[in-house]
């Protein structure tokens, strides 16, 4: 008895089945080309950047960016590398990002430790005081004073890298991971007699390359990227990192087309439009080289942070 | 004397915090005595302690002008725009990509969708300007192709709250459409079985199944979105508008407004009003709105 009527029943199922495949069919043909278009508009600007820094200026100016250029050249580059900025805001930016990482990734694990340490009586007391810096700011003008006219560093690297060598959403990152790993570790190597500052940097830092790397990696993300430091406070060109080479790059071409071919005119060569593409293919190119991994760990990081901070 | 021996006790854990803890005190306690200068007439000479006290004079100049309903209005308007469109478009991806069954297909599509996050703001402003600018752009340069009149988008503000909400979606999508997969592998596998004994569809069991389980994934995303609704993203805004005038109108967010006050205009006291001002409305809304995301779901408010 019960087992004909499962009979009739998968019968019924089998007979909807059929009646839907075809909704079933265009929904899944909805979902491969919905998903696919999203995916190529996300992707052909980096294509037409990509493949336009290889094109003849004149073919830009007679045909505008394609996705295939008529005639390519490889003068932009050349144009950019004879020049001397390019050679020293490479420079600027990777020792910023380099030496910014480094220096935050460090703090910030130690900072972080200490606040999920079951030990420390005052984590809570850190905690509130880092969680408050993220729900009401210094504001912009306390901070340019302080940069500007109480720590003189205007002008200097060190006012690129040290803004930034604590988050406290990367902190909490941490606090998270650190909270996972388990006490004994800790108790074990006390009894071995090993203090904190050995535990730390022997024990706990080894274990916790996952999210060393995770969270390495936005620092690194957020100094490559940064121009807002450097507007603030960088006037110098030569300390000028790559990020404001491409501010000063628009702006100068700004007068001119932006709004509408207008009167000023410029005693300057202008920086031409190829140059300004190849000067972005430089820029973003240690990205795109390093991207499976960066993804890696940016998509266990996402989720870490999301979920749990 | 218990706290004296109790880091007397933990001296390396509280030495490890040190740098960090100094960092705090210096870069973000120290310069909220910038919110003074609010109160004052801020002169360099004399600086933040010696300046003249004024009472609120310059918050009654700042609110007595038509700005700050002009800022206020575009920081809380664009970032409500990214904030539905952002997670709208976000969700989508996640649920349409969930559904994809070719590996490969997958990987590529959730690689590009990803790419446009990691770049920089100015990267992004170039791309936008090869697309909109006036003589080259390839916007103009397909409408002239198809007969029609190529526009100044440069001197337009109105489309403009459209055209950085299409950035946003651009740049943002990919990053939070993680979230969302995270939340939705979550889902356990045991609902879709039996909604599919029972002959749902996956258009259904979409509707029906991953939708309501990731709400709340959903809605404290939104919340969190809300309580920053005061801070606009300096970084994306100057970064694409810059210093193009005639897009203030629908552009200027309070943080653009307050940044140009204190380095193009040099007027430190006013930029510092608009700052506390922002600070205070900020604080408050994020705090209303933290409570009401740790109600509907206690891990995943910000604090």
């Amino acid at each position: 008895m019960e087992s004909s009527i499962r009979q009739v029943k998968s019968v019924k199922a089998i007979k909807v089945k059929t009646d839907r495949s075809l909704s079933e069919k265009i929904f899944l043909f909805f979902i491969y080309a919905f998903s696919g278009a999203f995916a190529l508009i996300c992707f052909i600007p980096f294509w037409l950047v990509f493949i336009n820094s290889f094109a003849a200026e004149s073919s830009i100016k007679r045909s505008g960016y394609q996705l295939i250029p008529q005639n390519f050249s490889l003068d932009a580059y050349q144009y950019l590398m004879n020049g001397r900025q390019i050679a020293s805001s490479y420079a600027v930016s990777m020792t910023v990002t380099i030496i910014g990482t480094v220096l935050a990734v460090l703090i910030t694990a130690m900072y972080a430790y200490v606040l999920s340490h079951p030990k420390v009586k005052y984590r809570n007391v850190l905690s509130f005081l880092t969680y408050f810096t993220m729900i009401f700011g210094a504001g912009l003008v306390g901070f340019y004073i302080l940069i500007a006219n109480w720590l003189h560093l205007k002008d200097s690297l060190w006012a690129l890298i040290l803004p930034y060598m604590l988050n406290p959403f990367f902190a909490f990152i941490m606090v998270s991971f650190f909270r996972t790993l388990p006490y004994e570790i800790n108790e074990a190597a006390t009894i071995d007699g090993a203090n904190d500052l050995k535990i730390f940097f022997k024990i706990i830092m080894p274990i916790s390359k996952p999210v060393i790397a995770t969270v390495g990696l936005f620092y690194a993300l957020q100094y490559w990227n940064d121009f807002f430091l450097a507007l603030m406070f960088i006037d110098d060109y030569k300390l000028h990192p790559l990020q404001m080479m491409i501010r000063q790059l628009i702006s100068n071409i700004n007068i001119g087309a932006y709004v509408g071919g207008s009167q000023t005119t410029y005693t300057q060569p202008l920086p031409t439009y190829s140059v300004q593409l190849a000067t972005v293919c430089v820029t973003i190119g240690p990205i795109f080289f390093l991207y499976p991994f960066i993804q890696r760990y940016f998509v266990k990081g996402i989720t870490i942070g999301a979920l749990k901070g | 004397m218990g706290m004296v021996r109790e880091i007397v006790k933990n001296k390396y854990l509280y030495v490890l915090s040190l740098p960090g803890l100094l960092f705090l005190l210096i870069f973000a306690y120290l310069p909220m005595a910038g919110h003074l200068i609010a109160f004052k007439r801020y002169r360099l000479s004399d600086g933040i302690w010696g300046s003249e006290w004024v009472g609120f004079d310059n918050f009654k100049f700042f609110f007595m002008g038509s700005d700050w309903y002009k800022v206020t209005f575009n920081t809380i308007f664009l970032n409500g725009l990214f904030i539905v469109c952002g997670l709208g478009m976000a969700l989508l991806l996640a649920i349409l990509l969930n559904e994809i069954q070719k590996v490969v297909f997958k990987k590529i599509a959730q690689s590009f969708i990803f790419m446009p996050y990691f770049i920089s703001w100015l990267v992004v402003s170039m791309m936008v300007f090869a697309f909109l600018n006036t003589t080259d752009g390839i916007l103009n340069r397909t409408l002239a192709a198809n007969g029609l009149d190529p526009k100044n988008w440069y001197l337009m503000p109105e489309v403009w709250p459209a055209i950085l909400t299409v950035i946003y979606v651009w740049k943002f999508a990919g990053y939070y459409s993680i979230i969302f997969l995270a939340a939705i592998t979550g889902i356990s596998g045991e609902y879709y079985e039996s909604a599919k004994i029972d002959g749902a569809t996956r258009f259904q069991q979409i509707i029906h199944i991953t939708i309501p389980l990731i709400r709340n994934v959903l809605i404290v995303l939104a919340l969190l979105g809300v309580g920053r609704i005061f801070y606009g993203d300096f970084g994306m805004i100057y970064g694409i508008v810059g210093d193009t005038a005639p897009l203030y109108p629908t552009t200027d967010v309070i943080d653009t407004y307050s940044y140009r006050a204190l380095r193009q205009l040099g007027d430190f006291s006013k930029s510092s009003a608009v700052i506390l001002y922002q600070s205070v409305m900020g604080l408050v809304t994020i705090l209303i709105f933290n409570a009401i995301a740790k109600k509907i779901d206690k891990d995943s408010s910000l604090f």
